[in-house]
């Protein structure tokens, strides 16, 4: 009896227009998300835009997009800001696709460690890294110490100050993201493709050419829009290593001073301008992909080649030396936490446990509000994002490719751009309150930033639970809650804790938006790394950053015992 | 009998309401209290920590504490743009010019200061030009004196084969090259301050000659000001512009070694403090100026390589001790008042061409920085 009626309710639904039942609930139940997103990501986009075209009096102008455009020092900064995007994406795509293939396609000694540790570099909180490079390899660093005390060198060489500088940092922090996004597409190459092209004769360097290279592309190119992004929209390493003729640097400085209109306004206008490049590279990506999609549901993977002879050493001696360089920051930093009074010496004379103590009994609400604020953006993540991965895998709702676009969006987005945007849309007072003035604006941008790993993370369980096993459940009568809850929640939930884990680890490094919008008594880790640095404690910033690389490696070894190998999903 | 119990009944209520509201009256202070300032932690947590005690001994509050860290342009821009409702109680330290432009922009609430307190602070300091220390007008006070001098790295600069550093020409020393730490004036208050004494001293033209001069010796511009004695005390340079209390002397007692040294007509500031108009916990922020302005308030400097605002009190302590550590860090300095001291520093001119000097500083000095350091 229950049961036929419960068949009768799912054949009326079938019967309406739309083509599956769960849609027509979810029509409504969803809108919440929507207005989340509106109120969070598009009302501070068009206000921060509205902005930059109109003066003080709420007048349309171009004048400050036009003062812009035609200040020869902005345009350099632009130029540089390319040039320096362009760069990394070449630097990191070499690195990237070499750790990459090697992986994939090779057995060889450490392999496991390698793969393991190639992602570790991204955990880097922001400043500290450059930091680290500093210690080891400024003018006063340890390398150039040993060069001047131990071989004679009369002057110090300059391996970080400068264009250079920024180009290594960068680099060697932003190259797993190609990897991974590589790894993630390369990995579902068919061995098949492979093999009908050897039987054509195209071999070896060839064959990556003809085969390999194409069918990367989809994981590649959304592992260098990211890249180039991060590395256009960072700001703390160039200043740190003196370079300031770049956009993200000018937006920083020029929104942190609040003295000069023109110049803040000049800061609004860049902010703008990132953002509509984030947009049009999005677009362009979006374009490409939609024409290359490989996507093949079932594959298997090519044979891995034990390396043997010169292979068999070069290779690990790549990642030995890719990875030393790499962890040269960590070295630093941990050096730094715990010298004392290190100067002019290549390492520490003296340890201590200061910095530590200072840092948990005098400010502890660095920690604190870090772990407060992102814990309830993790929260706030999982409400929101696990929704919009339903609504993308098991609706047909017109509005999927905007909420695809737009959480594809906040991925590029940069942190200083969305900081600004939030200053202006959320000064305005509601019933007499501003946002900006309320705590809980540091937990909602966190959540709205990390937003995009929780989706994704979601999304591809979603695809991996057939849904007959959900119509099954349908069938005997189940709700779409009890569905959810009895049958997905228990196939995906794993899914989606990794998912919220990256979200944490990920926001608990973030500085740009989170550094703009805290006001006294909010401040997290990362603005602490700022505050003491600026105040010129670099041994407490280094104690912080310290903390954030343990609770980062500790996050990413659960994520990696918890998915696997999937890890390039999350960046894709 | 009944009607006399009733009396006294009466005249008893009437007595403990009164004191009651004698007591809910009395200018309790409220427990919070939010700073804004671009004056170091080293000393702007020591000064609320001593403050914590004394409130709490005196009026059994214990308040909250905290402050905003940011540089002096920001510190003044973002309680422009709070207009009137202010995120922070208390603005504190930067120039004094900046204080009578806030109190101008009414964005600043008159002080409560005793007549005494008030009195023992003299209206200026310094020759041919004195410099204001109390503001006439009663909306801001000085808490300390601090020149804006120099840092060096003693054991660096003996490795560059250069003598100590006295004046602001030594910086030229073409064995400093590369050595010099700098920050741009649009970013640094206390930076803009020092180019600014340039200026005054040698005239327009001779000065930016004088600075490209410097320039040509400074290896890159840092972010912020106080970048620059972490980088000297690290050894990263050599010397560079400094104020002792952003970091200079915490420096030193964290075991690096750093000298200070405060050139003739050095820019000397009196750290102003006031409060900001709207300010949810203004009895609180009147209590904390005032508790600066005792001797426990005063000794907070004294002891962190500062000077006292007042010729009352000079740094002395036991050998050994960090007042008399910080005697030796400033080159046997022990008050401001014991001479004359040097200013020709016009704070209305700098005001005046302020963003001037920061453009030419912009197309001048920074855009051409490669070209200039090739001389």
């Amino acid at each position: 009896m229950k049961a036929s009626t419960a068949r009768a309710g799912i054949d009326k639904r079938f019967s309406g227009n739309w083509e599956n039942p769960i849609l027509r609930w979810n029509g409504w139940r969803v809108l919440p998300i929507y207005i989340f997103l509106a109120v969070f990501v598009i009302v501070p986009i068009i206000k921060i835009a509205l902005d930059a075209f109109t003066d003080t009096q709420g007048i349309l102008t171009f004048k400050y997009v036009k003062s812009f455009f035609t200040d020869p020092f902005y345009l350099r900064a632009l130029r540089n800001s390319m040039l320096l995007g362009l760069a990394v994406v070449v630097t990191t795509s070499i690195l990237g696709f070499c750790s990459a293939y090697f992986l994939l396609r090779y057995e060889f000694a450490g392999k496991k460690l390698f793969s393991y540790l190639t992602i570790f570099p991204i955990i880097m909180p922001p400043l500290v890294g450059v930091m680290g490079f500093i210690f080891i390899l400024g003018r006063a660093g340890t390398v150039n110490t040993i060069l001047m005390d131990y071989f004679g060198f009369l002057r110090p060489l300059n391996f970080v100050y400068g264009w250079h500088g920024v180009l290594l940092v960068e680099t060697l922090h932003l190259f797993p993201l190609i990897t991974m996004n590589l790894l993630d597409s390369m990995g579902k190459i068919d061995a098949s493709l492979e093999e009908a092209a050897e039987s054509v004769g195209s071999v070896g360097l060839r064959k990556i050419k003809d085969i390999t290279f194409p069918l990367s592309t989809p994981g590649y190119v959304t592992g260098a829009l990211l890249v180039f992004m991060w590395a256009f929209a960072d700001f703390a390493t160039p200043l740190v290593v003196g370079v300031q003729d770049l956009l993200a640097a000018q937006a920083y400085l020029n929104i942190v001073q609040f003295v000069d209109r023109r110049l803040f306004q000049m800061g609004i206008v860049i902010g703008v301008f990132m953002i509509s490049l984030s947009i049009i590279f999005l677009i362009i990506a979006r374009r490409y992909l939609a024409l290359k999609d490989y996507a093949t549901l079932s594959y298997s993977p090519v044979e891995k080649k034990t390396l043997k002879g010169w292979g068999g050493f070069l290779v690990p001696f790549f990642f030995t030396v890719l990875l030393i360089m790499a962890f040269i920051p960590y070295l630093g930093v941990t050096l730094a936490a715990f010298g004392k009074a290190w100067a002019m010496t290549p390492f520490p004379v003296q340890y201590t446990l200061g910095y530590f103590t200072r840092i948990i009994t005098e400010t502890p609400k660095y920690i604190i509000n870090t772990f407060m604020y992102c814990g309830l953006a993790v929260i706030i993540c999982i409400t929101v994002g696990v929704p919009i991965a339903w609504i993308l895998t098991r609706t047909k709702m017109k509005s999927r490719g905007l909420l695809d676009a737009l959480v594809t969006l906040i991925l590029a987005l940069p942190g200083t751009a969305l900081g600004i945007a939030y200053i202006r849309a959320f000064n305005m007072p509601i019933f007499g309150i501003s946002l900006t003035t309320l705590w809980i604006i540091m937990p909602l941008v966190l959540a709205v930033r990390r937003l995009p790993y929780t989706v994704r993370s979601t999304h591809s369980s979603l695809l991996v639970v057939h849904e007959s096993l959900e119509e099954a459940a349908r069938s005997v009568g189940a709700s779409g809650w009890r569905v959810f809850y009895n049958i997905t929640l228990p196939l995906i939930w794993k899914g989606i804790l990794t998912g919220a884990l990256f979200s944490f680890m990920t926001s608990i490094q973030e500085s740009a938006a989170t550094i703009l919008l805290a006001i006294p008594g909010w401040e997290t880790m990362t603005v602490g790394i700022f505050t003491f640095y600026t105040s010129g404690s670099m041994n407490e910033s280094a104690a912080l950053g310290f903390i954030l690389i343990v609770v980062g490696g500790l996050s990413l070894y659960v994520i990696n015992k918890l998915s696997g190998k999937k890890m390039g999903g999350f960046f894709g | 009998m009944s009607r006399k119990i009733i009396g006294l009944v009466f005249c008893f209520l009437l007595v403990v309401s009164s004191l009651m509201t004698v007591f809910a009256a009395q200018p309790a202070i409220e427990n919070e209290l939010v700073l804004i300032t671009p004056v170091s932690k080293f000393i702007v947590d020591a000064a609320l920590e001593k403050f914590k005690g004394y409130a709490q001994e005196r009026w059994g509050v214990s308040v909250k504490v905290s402050a905003s860290h940011d540089g002096t342009p920001t510190c003044y821009g973002k309680i422009v743009e709070w207009n009137g409702r202010p995120q922070a109680d208390i603005f504190w330290g930067g120039e004094s010019a900046l204080f009578d432009e806030l109190a101008k922009k009414n964005l600043l609430e008159k002080l409560q200061l005793s007549e005494e307190l008030m009195s023992l602070i003299p209206a200026e300091i310094g020759e041919p030009k004195p410099l204001p220390i109390k503001d006439p007008n009663g909306y801001w006070v000085g808490s300390t004196l601090e020149p804006y001098g120099l840092i060096y790295n003693p054991k660096l600069l003996k490795r560059l084969g250069v003598d100590e550093i006295k004046t602001w020409d030594d910086l030229l020393n073409p064995k400093l090259k590369g050595w010099v730490a700098q920050c741009t004036p649009d970013r640094s208050s206390s930076s803009h301050a020092s180019y600014e004494v340039i200026l005054q001293l040698l005239g327009w033209e001779k000065a930016w000659e004088w600075t490209e001069k410097l320039a040509a010796n400074t290896a890159n511009f840092s972010a912020r000001s106080r970048d620059v004695p972490s980088t000297v005390a690290k050894g990263e340079a050599a010397v560079g512009f400094a104020v002792p209390s952003y970091m200079a002397f915490e420096e030193v007692l964290a075991g690096y070694e750093v000298k200070y040294v405060a050139p003739d007509y050095c820019f000397i500031t009196c750290e102003p403090i006031a409060v900001i108009a709207g300010a949810k916990n203004s009895r609180t922020a009147q209590a904390f100026i005032e508790f600066l302005q005792m001797e426990e308030g005063q000794r907070v400097f004294m002891e962190r390589g500062l000077f006292p605002i007042t010729p009352r009190y000079r740094v002395f302590g036991a050998p050994g001790s960090t007042a008399e550590r910080a005697v030796e860090f400033t080159g046997g300095v022990r008050s401001f008042f014991d001479k004359p001291t040097k200013n020709i520093y016009d704070s209305e001119l700098a005001q005046e061409r302020y963003s001037e000097v920061n453009e030419t500083f912009r197309k001048r000095i920074v855009e051409r920085h490669n070209e200039l350091k090739k001389k």
